[in-house]
């Protein structure tokens, strides 16, 4: 198995954890990734509220480089995940549209997309294409006994017709990676509730809300911690808990390829896991050896 | 197929609190989710209280939320809705319930009346005839237009649940069709409005909304849309606008270490924010003082992608992109 | 609770009625729903009138023989003429007021084709027109809120009437359960039709004649009670309407043998022949056994149409298809039935929409109706396709603009209000306290199938008398009827219940005109005789109650200006 991988601009930049994370899980699992060293921002659907044309080019250029290198793209954050599956939706079914934009695309950069590349976020391709069996078995040291709270994201899940999730109000790929692992799952009632990274900047009183109910929620039912594939989801779920008044707990957040590293053999050290603000390096003790 | 409707009761002058109550019926072949509601409520309990009206998904009474979401009961084949068994039915979220599934609507009508959701057209021009419209400049209000106000998005939106003074995704929605509208002129002045706290840039991006929503208006891009035309017109009042600003200015790094391709996670908060609104940024302090202690603070040069340039030229043709 | 003008109903007819006393008169409008959720907002393909932007040389006369022709000769021809050319400004000024009109290539506003209609005249928003036209006129009645006072989930329960004048309303808020009185000078019905009595209906839960049955009630009379138009396309077993757009835009209507049937029942038109006769058409080869599989259904096929005209024109009905039926008619023929569609009679009302106290001329002092719970009538015995959403906007408009006129002359008038209140009060305290054993459900469900089966498309002596005792059985089973919801708040079992005492009171009526007209005509189509009989039968229905309860029948002549009556082929 060998992808293109595009990492986004956090694992990059506040959240160089997450990429530490993949590398050792793509290492242990035997899929090959590339970096795709000259891929830009996805525009994080920000730029897509500013020039939704030059938003769908920046993505088709990236698509198009994985196609120079002939890989399907492997993407490790849920908004990238969500921003270029939307980006994929649109070229498919408006093929003038995408010629118009490859126009523009050509005359930047040379390039054009050719509608060719699959875009899949790790934990999918290890839903779809790895196999939970296979992972199970790679896995030498079972997190038995902690209970993780599977959240997804919205871009992961909404809109239902840009989710690669077959039932995206009853999605199964974090909660069998989970079982996998020997982990166990805990439900809540906002787990697919919006994180409120999002408007994080426009109105801080709103996202922390917003926060403070997925996070409550977990608490409530008991879980350990969360993991997320989405480390914008991670920004406003770690970074901001000191500042939730409401939150009746710390809570850690695990990005999800953490969750995989610590099951097959990454110490917590390895993972640099008490760079997350609530520390999740001591969840290890709720795990039977 | 015999089905458990599970379906939240309550009565407002008697009950301090909803219960859940058991219904076994046989779902006939073909029977809308709304039949198989009205099948409970004539056979087994009239109390059971709903609104319905035109069965036909243009009215909007019926909506209430199936399995924890909002959608028109009308326009839901019973069985494609049923999961272990069960289908689980409570009133819309984010509304006071009145009783069983009938909640009180007047705060989505006074939402709407927020925004002056009638035409306001240049009066002084008068046409003897109906105005002309282009078929594309039609086109941009037609997905708005198809709102059929049954409040599915208002229910499911995540920020409403913590904000009851957000505008909320249908009254958007409503503003997108008068400020799409070729016909309407006071485009200034209900982007100013928006522009506003409580507006499009309090939009979490949830996605619940056009998720929810039983027609072509789906909200998300109709704010998105609004967002864009707002940008358009130059607007940087607002953290969100900024914030906008913030990525055009990072990916294709506009000012020396702003961004190299990817953003620099450094300069969006200070630039969304205002670089002169020191109170916002003592705000942020805190959450760079713990990412700074945890050594989560990004690199203070920005990662550049290798090639650069290419980025560099995309955002340098920004406005041929926008046509 | 006073106004200077009460509106019954948040239609088309109702808030076009209100848009024209805004700002000049206290006006309230009393809903049971709120007013987007109107019937209205239901209709689909268009909207007609002789604007004349698809086809040049389109006329309001042209328009105005294909509605008289269309209705059988029926339709009182000064009344038709009267809103032919009102059309094209009530199209325009709703056009202005900021309708979502779809467009052609000259920008102006597009039009189709429709059943009957000689030119292609239907304008039309997609297949939501009355959502669009609805909903423009909903937005406007935000702008002038502070002049107009919505009594929204308020339910009719009577007129006040009395020696020959309105006064006011009786009606209940929803909510608490509270009976009320308004006064008014001006009493205004916009409450829609009756077709909710029917088994396989296009109708609205909402559509079950309550403003029809309060004047009826206040013992004034209801004109053409037995036309009941049945719509070509419902869609099987729902009833629910797939737009007549959908054959406008060039769809085929195929029997069980893959026969284009239309060829034997109107070959110069084919599907595009008016609704009375493509449903007859249809239940025909239904009856012969022609059927899809010989079952009680045909097929609509708009595959030819091919997918990006099906998106672009008629995405609605689409996805109705595809909810309802779960059939794209992208890929398959959709399975469709007649339906029971519009109400051709109900309050009879002069051109200026005062309601007629009787077949004389008499009016009734401050009382108006428009739109589908009145009979004007511009439809006689068969309505053509987008004449509806056409007549509610231009005589909801006239109403208010009679009532303007009228109102110097009106006053408030004094109600004894216990007396009225009482009545409502027993025939609720009477369903509450019914010891009975009877269902309601089962009654609705007897009444829907008999009205369906012996009053349907094709109606004949014997069946009609079934249906006639059988409504006179209900009627009498309902007086023992039983309610579990005895409580105020929100009861909407309750009104269920008041409004299927209203359908039994109207059904009695459609029966029994259709008993008595022994002809056919337009919608009403005797088996037993089959030809139209302009010597006998030229002529309106005119029903009233008795103090002794016993129904009334007169007649009243058809008005006819331009156009003598021929015979009607397609």
């Amino acid at each position: 198995m060998k992808y293109a991988l595009f990492t986004g601009c956090v694992a990059k930049g506040a959240g160089r954890e997450l990429l530490t994370a993949t590398m050792i899980v793509a290492d242990k699992l035997g899929i090959e990734l590339i970096d795709m060293k000259d891929a830009s921002c996805c525009g994080a659907g920000v730029v897509h509220e500013d020039n939704p044309r030059l938003a769908d080019a920046i993505n088709m250029r990236t698509f198009s480089l994985a196609e120079e290198q002939g890989l399907d793209i492997i993407t490790i954050c849920g908004t990238c995940q969500g921003v270029m599956r939307r980006v994929q939706i649109r070229c498919e079914q408006k093929p003038d549209y995408m010629k118009e934009v490859n126009a523009e695309l050509k005359k930047d950069t040379g390039r054009e997309y050719q509608g060719k590349v699959k875009v899949k976020h790790l934990y999918e391709v290890i839903a779809e294409e790895y196999g939970f069996d296979k992972l199970a078995e790679k896995v030498t040291k079972k997190l038995t006994g902690l209970k993780v709270g599977p959240y997804y994201g919205c871009y992961a899940l909404r809109p239902h017709e840009s989710s690669d999730v077959s039932v995206p109000d009853r999605p199964e790929m974090l909660e069998k990676a989970i079982e996998a692992v020997g982990a166990t799952v805990v439900k809540w009632e906002s787990m697919q509730k919006c994180c409120g990274f999002p408007i994080l900047m426009p109105n801080k009183t709103n996202s922390l809300a917003l926060a403070g109910n997925v996070l409550n929620g977990a608490v409530e039912e008991g879980a350990d911690c969360l993991v997320t594939p989405c480390p914008l989801c991670h920004l406003n779920l770690d970074s901001y808990q000191p500042e939730i008044d409401s939150l009746k707990a710390e809570i850690p957040v695990l990005h999800y390829p953490q969750m995989l590293a610590l099951a097959l053999g990454a110490s917590p050290s390895q993972l640099n896991l008490d760079s997350h603000i609530v520390q999740a390096a001591k969840i290890m003790e709720s795990v039977k050896a | 197929m015999a089905v458990k409707f599970v379906i939240q009761r309550f009565d407002s002058e008697k009950d301090s609190a909803p219960r859940m109550e058991e219904f076994n019926l046989e779902i006939p072949k073909g029977a809308t989710l709304l039949d198989c509601i009205n099948l409970i409520k004539w056979e087994q309990d009239g109390t059971l209280t709903l609104r319905m009206s035109c069965r036909s998904a243009i009215c909007g009474s019926c909506a209430m939320r199936v399995n924890g979401h909002a959608r028109l009961a009308c326009k839901t084949q019973a069985v494609d809705v049923v999961t272990d068994n069960k289908v689980v039915i409570a009133p819309l979220g984010n509304f006071p319930v009145i009783k069983d599934l009938v909640v009180d609507l007047e705060p989505f009508w006074a939402s709407l009346e927020r925004i002056d959701p009638w035409l306001k057209p240049n009066e002084s021009v008068k046409w003897e005839r109906e105005r002309l419209q282009t078929h594309d400049d039609e086109k941009l209000i037609d997905d708005a237009s198809t709102c059929i106000l049954c409040a599915s998005c208002y229910s499911d939106c995540n920020v409403m649940e913590v904000d009851k003074n957000y505008m909320g995704p249908a009254t958007l929605a409503k503003a997108q069709r008068f400020v799409f509208d070729t016909r309407d002129v006071k485009t200034k002045e209900r982007l100013d409005q928006l522009n506003e706290l409580t507006g499009i840039w309090d939009c979490t991006h949830c996605a619940e909304c056009s998720t929810r929503c039983p027609t072509d208006t789906k909200p998300l891009a109709r704010i998105t849309e609004l967002k864009a035309r707002s940008m358009e017109h130059g607007y940087s009042n607002s953290a969100g606008s900024r914030h906008v600003l913030a990525f055009r200015e990072s990916i294709p790094g506009k000012y020396p270490g702003t961004g190299g391709g990817l953003i620099n996670e450094n300069y969006i908060p200070p630039r969304s924010l205002g670089f002169f609104n020191i109170p916002a940024l003592i705000g942020i302090l805190p959450v760079g003082i713990r990412m700074m202690i945890r050594g989560k603070m990004p690199p203070l040069l920005p990662h550049t992608i290798e090639k650069f340039d290419e980025i560099k030229r995309m955002f340098g043709r920004f406005k041929e992109y926008l046509k | 609770m006073k106004h200077d003008v009460v509106i019954i109903g948040s239609g088309l007819a109702g808030l076009s009625a209100a848009m024209e006393l805004v700002g000049n008169l206290d006006v309230a409008i009393v809903t049971k729903v709120y007013p987007s959720r109107s019937h209205s907002g239901a209709a689909q393909g268009g909207v007609a009138a002789a604007v004349a932007n698809h086809e040049k040389d389109d006329t309001p006369d042209l328009h105005m023989y294909d509605t008289v022709k269309g209705s059988d000769f029926l339709a009182d021809q000064d009344a038709v003429e009267y809103m032919v050319n009102a059309a094209p400004d009530t199209i325009i000024k709703m056009e202005k007021l900021g309708c979502v009109f779809s467009r052609d290539g000259e920008q102006k506003i597009a039009q189709r084709a429709f059943g009957g209609h000689s030119r292609k005249r239907s304008c039309y928003a997609a297949d939501r027109t009355g959502h669009a036209l609805l909903h423009v006129l909903f937005e406007q009645s935000m702008k002038h809120k502070k002049n107009l006072t919505l009594y929204n989930e308020y339910y009719l329960l009577s007129l006040i009437y009395k020696d020959g004048v309105a006064k006011g309303v009786v009606v209940m808020d929803s909510k608490t359960g509270k009976i009320d009185i308004i006064y008014a000078k001006a009493v205004m019905f916009g409450t829609g039709g009756y077709g909710r009595a029917y088994n396989i209906t296009s109708n609205a839960f909402s559509c079950t004649g309550d403003g029809i049955v309060a004047a009826y009630r206040a013992g004034l009379p209801l004109e053409d009670m037995e036309f009941v138009q049945f719509h070509p396309t419902g869609l099987y077993q729902q009833g629910i309407l797939v737009s007549e757009a959908a054959r406008g835009d060039g769809g085929y209507l195929i029997n069980g043998k893959g026969e284009r049937f239309m060829e034997k029942y109107a070959p110069s038109v084919m599907e595009l022949a008016p609704r009375d006769i493509v449903s007859r058409a249809e239940q025909t080869e239904i009856n012969e056994g022609r059927g899809i599989d010989g079952k009680d259904y045909v097929y609509i096929d708009l595959r030819h149409l091919g997918k990006e005209k099906i998106l672009e024109r008629l995405p609605q009905i689409r996805q109705l298809g595809i909810d309802f039926v779960g059939v794209d008619c992208i890929d398959n023929p959709v399975p469709i039935q007649p339906t029971a569609h519009y109400s051709m009679g109900g309050i009879p009302t002069t051109l200026d929409c005062r309601v007629l106290a009787d077949v004389d001329g008499t009016i009734v002092k401050g009382f108006y109706a428009g739109g589908e719970c009145a009979c004007v009538s511009v439809h006689g015995a068969n309505r053509l396709g987008t004449n509806s959403l056409l007549e509610a906007c231009v005589f909801g408009e006239k109403a208010g603009r009679t009532i303007l006129e009228d109102i110097a002359s009106l006053s408030h008038e004094d109600i004894n209000e216990e007396d009225e209140k009482s009545v409502v009060k027993k025939r609720i305290d009477n369903i509450f306290a019914s010891p009975g054993t009877e269902s309601t459900n089962a009654i609705r469900n007897e009444l829907k199938i008999n009205m369906t089966n012996n009053c349907g498309v094709y109606r004949e002596k014997s069946k009609l008398e079934t249906a006639l005792s059988t409504v006179k059985e209900l009627q009498e089973k309902f007086k023992n009827s039983k309610i579990a919801d005895k409580s105020k708040l929100f009861n909407t079992e309750l009104q269920e219940a008041l409004e299927l005492q209203n359908m039994l009171e109207f059904s009695e009526l459609i029966v029994k005109g259709a008993l008595e007209r022994t002809e056919s005509r337009g919608g009403h189509s005797r088996t037993d005789y089959p030809k139209r009989d302009d010597d006998n039968w030229l002529k309106h229905t005119f029903v009233s109650k008795q103090p002794d309860g016993s129904i009334e029948l007169k007649y009243k002549p058809v008005t006819i200006t331009k156009h003598q009556p021929v015979e009607r082929k397609y």
